[in-house]
């Protein structure tokens, strides 16, 4: 069995007449993956998160985390799971240290356990040196690496991670991510929601497309990206008579497709690596240069458009 | 329990950091206090100004040496008992003196007539003498006192006269003793001088207070106990508010992830409250003691008064939080209501006014309970003295508290 299970959750804010937020979801999660959530602002990541952390009574359906009902067991979830919010969630007239000891407080811990966890967690998010330090005084990604701290104190089965890297550098984007990788291999299982396509496939074991309160796709990255095709996307300029280019590309082996979008040719083909050199030598024999060439492999910022007709990010 | 205290920790931790909730709740009542205090009393004490006097003593003596009672009136007039509230200097003639208090030099004029120790001293029982007062109208206090003292003084006298005519009658029965007057005279020395008349002044200098056994209660003392009950609502607003803030930055959301019970959350919230109240109104009352020698009064009386106006200021702060939705809200609303309660209980005006409409209206406030509570234990009450002044807040107290549950209990189901 799946350590979380969604099934059918709903949530509607106001009712009868307010948002459908979430809009019967159902997925599980299995032990030790990542799972995520990828869809555009206001596709309901956070509400989902909300409710699986007993923070929003669902109005709809249920779901459990290790065996135990959100609707139900609250307590029970709640000594299960880690929660890091979408917005930083801390004190902050207070220290990092000080921060950590009183959450940690709140999760049960105390005398030396607690110490120990602190300074752990305080090694973990690299701060061991700034610890005395006010949060107020920390940076953007100080903040959120706090933030993130506070929730592994208690070393929970499960942590939901809500956009944990939005607005900062990416030094520590970095290491955030490489942490929450680091996690995963220390047998943590990880509910992660982003908005960043490139997240979504670097950290996933399994990652849902949400849109508008709807689960529209699930599966591993290349489970989605097969919903697309198979074929990556070459688009290409040359210095002069792109159609003349484009008849000849046409008859290039292993180019399936070729159309003349504005000022470029888009042709798809299964294998990039092949065709290249090919489509370079068909410029050459008719005496045209290319100027710009780009090659995409299928992503899931296609998988979305290809499902929703929009792009991811707006 | 060890959660609840961790929040009541951490609240106050971040309160006693956050300069502007300091001077908010422990400069702004004793600077104030110190100066309404100096305003309204100048100095520690129940100070009036002395009042000045002038005395002219025309008095020429009795018929024989030594007998003054003109110079008994000046030297009790301006005795080290009265040097607080009487300031006195002499005039040689009536008309310099009501001269001096016609240009304001003096407050009142006492001029004791040429025949003065001729009528105390002389056996004649139905002689007159009168001792003019000459006041300036405006000078109620003074003068008053000056008016106590001497009436005294004469009441003394006539007593003395009294007696020493009764004596002379009765000489004057058995054989009609010449030195009849020399007796009366003598009766009436020595009834003054053995004490008669200084035991007379005693009373006469404790009228003013209420009460033999009462303490004087010092204005700023006074002042900052209102102060300091009005100070301590913002106190507890300040702490309760953070119930909202928390909630709109999340970290309130945050608590409830934690396996940590609501109830857990909310009671260490009032604890907070209730604590930060507490220490605020025991810094207060250091400090009154030690900057202003405020005596507050005995032990169980000054604990218990603190903690039922720590309960009544935390249980009020609690209701206003729970019937508002922002942080800001909870600012207007509670500044609002502390402001009016502030008024109707009497905490700007202290105990002068607990008569008539006012006092009545004072009854129906916490804070006018408390403040007469206060009063009466500066006066020295204990415990017991005060009880319905500790008895009636707490009730408030508990009533605010328990609505407050009712409605956040809602708010956080
Ligand atoms: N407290 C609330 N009351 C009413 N509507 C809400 C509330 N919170 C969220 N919503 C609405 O529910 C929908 C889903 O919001 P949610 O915050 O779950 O989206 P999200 O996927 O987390 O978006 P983002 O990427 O911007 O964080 C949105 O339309 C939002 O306006
Ligand atoms: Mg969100």
């Amino acid at each position: 069995m799946s350590i979380v299970e969604v099934k059918e959750l709903r949530k509607q804010y106001d009712p009868p007449k307010g948002v459908l937020a979430v809009d019967g979801v159902s997925f599980g999660i299995e032990q030790g993956e990542i799972f995520s959530l990828l869809g555009p602002n206001g596709a309901g990541k956070s509400t989902t998160i909300s409710m699986l952390s007993c923070l929003l009574k669902p109005t709809g359906g249920d779901a459990t985390v290790a065996g135990h009902s959100v609707v139900s067991d609250p307590q029970a979830v709640k000594e299960t799971i880690g929660v890091v919010p979408q917005d930083i969630a801390l004190y902050p007239d207070m220290s990092a240290r000080e921060n950590l000891v009183f959450w940690g407080r709140m999760y049960g811990l105390s005398g030396d356990e607690l110490k120990r966890r602190v300074d752990e967690v305080l090694e973990l998010i690299t701060l061991v040196d700034r610890q005395k330090d006010r949060v107020d005084k920390f940076s953007g990604g100080m903040k959120r690496r706090v933030n993130i701290g506070v929730a592994l104190l208690h070393k929970p089965k499960v942590l939901y991670l809500d956009e944990p890297t939005v607005g900062i550098d990416p030094q520590s984007r970095r290491s955030i991510l490489d942490g929450i990788l680091a996690l995963r291999d220390q047998g943590m299982t990880i509910l992660y929601t982003t908005h960043y396509m490139a997240e979504a496939q670097e950290l996933s074991d399994r990652i849902a497309i949400v849109d508008h309160g709807k689960m529209i796709a699930v599966g591993t990255h290349e489970e989605l990206v097969k919903i697309v095709g198979e074929g990556a996307r070459v688009s290409a300029r040359v210095d002069h008579y792109l159609e003349g280019m484009a008849e000849r590309w046409r008859e290039v082996k292993g180019v399936e497709k070729v159309e003349i979008e504005e000022d470029e040719a888009v042709l798809l083909t299964e294998d990039p690596n092949e065709v290249l050199p090919r489509l370079f030598e068909a410029a050459a024999t008719a005496g045209s240069r290319i100027t710009e060439i780009n090659v995409t492999e299928p992503n899931l910022e296609m998988v979305f458009l290809h499902l929703t007709g929009r792009a991811l990010r707006e | 329990m060890i959660k609840i205290l961790a929040i009541a920790w951490k609240d106050l931790r971040s309160t006693f950091r956050n300069v502007p909730a300091l001077v908010m709740m422990l400069v702004a009542p004793l600077a104030l206090a110190a100066l309404l205090g100096f305003a309204f009393g100048g100095g520690g004490g129940f100070d009036i100004a002395a009042t000045k006097v002038v005395v002219a003593n025309l008095d020429k003596g009795g018929a024989e040496a030594g007998q003054s009672a003109g110079a008994a009136i000046q030297s009790i007039l301006s005795s080290k008992d009265l040097k607080d509230v009487l300031e006195t200097s002499t005039k040689s003639s009536a008309a310099a003196a009501r001269q001096a208090v016609d240009d304001g030099e003096a407050a009142v004029a006492v001029i004791v007539p040429e025949d003065f120790s001729a009528v105390v001293y002389g056996s004649d029982p139905t002689a007159t003498s009168q001792v003019e007062l000459y006041e300036n109208p405006t000078s109620e206090i003074g003068g008053s006192i000056v008016e106590g003292v001497v009436g005294q003084v004469l009441a003394d006298f006539n007593g003395a006269r009294a007696a020493a005519a009764g004596a002379v009658a009765l000489r004057s029965d058995a054989a009609g003793d010449p030195a009849a007057a020399q007796v009366a005279g003598t009766a009436a020395e020595q009834f003054t001088h053995a004490g008669g008349v200084s035991a007379g002044l005693q009373i006469s200098q404790r009228s003013p207070q209420a009460g033999a056994t009462e303490k004087e209660v010092s204005v700023t003392g006074a002042i900052l106990s209102g102060m300091m009950i009005f100070f301590m609502f913002f106190g507890a607003a300040n702490v309760a508010r953070t119930i909202l803030t928390e909630d709109r930055d999340g970290t309130m959301p945050r608590l409830f992830t934690t396996p940590t019970r609501h109830g857990v959350i909310i009671a260490g919230k009032f604890v907070s409250v209730f604590v930060t109240v507490l220490v605020q109104a025991i810094v207060l009352l250091i400090a009154g003691r030690l900057m202003f020698s405020i005596q507050w009064g005995r032990l169980d009386a000054v604990v218990l008064l603190t903690v039922v106006a720590a309960g009544v200021a935390g249980g009020l702060a609690l209701l206003v939080i729970s019937f508002a939705k922002t942080p800001a809200q909870a600012g207007a609303i509670g500044s609002g209501v502390y402001l009016i309660l502030a008024l109707l209980g009497g905490n700007f005006t202290g105990t002068a006014q607990t008569s008539g409409v006012y006092g009545i209206v004072q009854k129906f406030t916490p804070n006018g309970w408390l403040i007469e509570g206060w009063d009466t234990t500066m006066r020295g009450g204990g415990a017991l003295d005060i009880r319905w002044q500790l008895l009636v807040p707490l009730g408030f107290a508990v009533a605010f508290f328990l609505f407050a549950v009712l409605k956040m209990r809602r708010r956080f189901a």
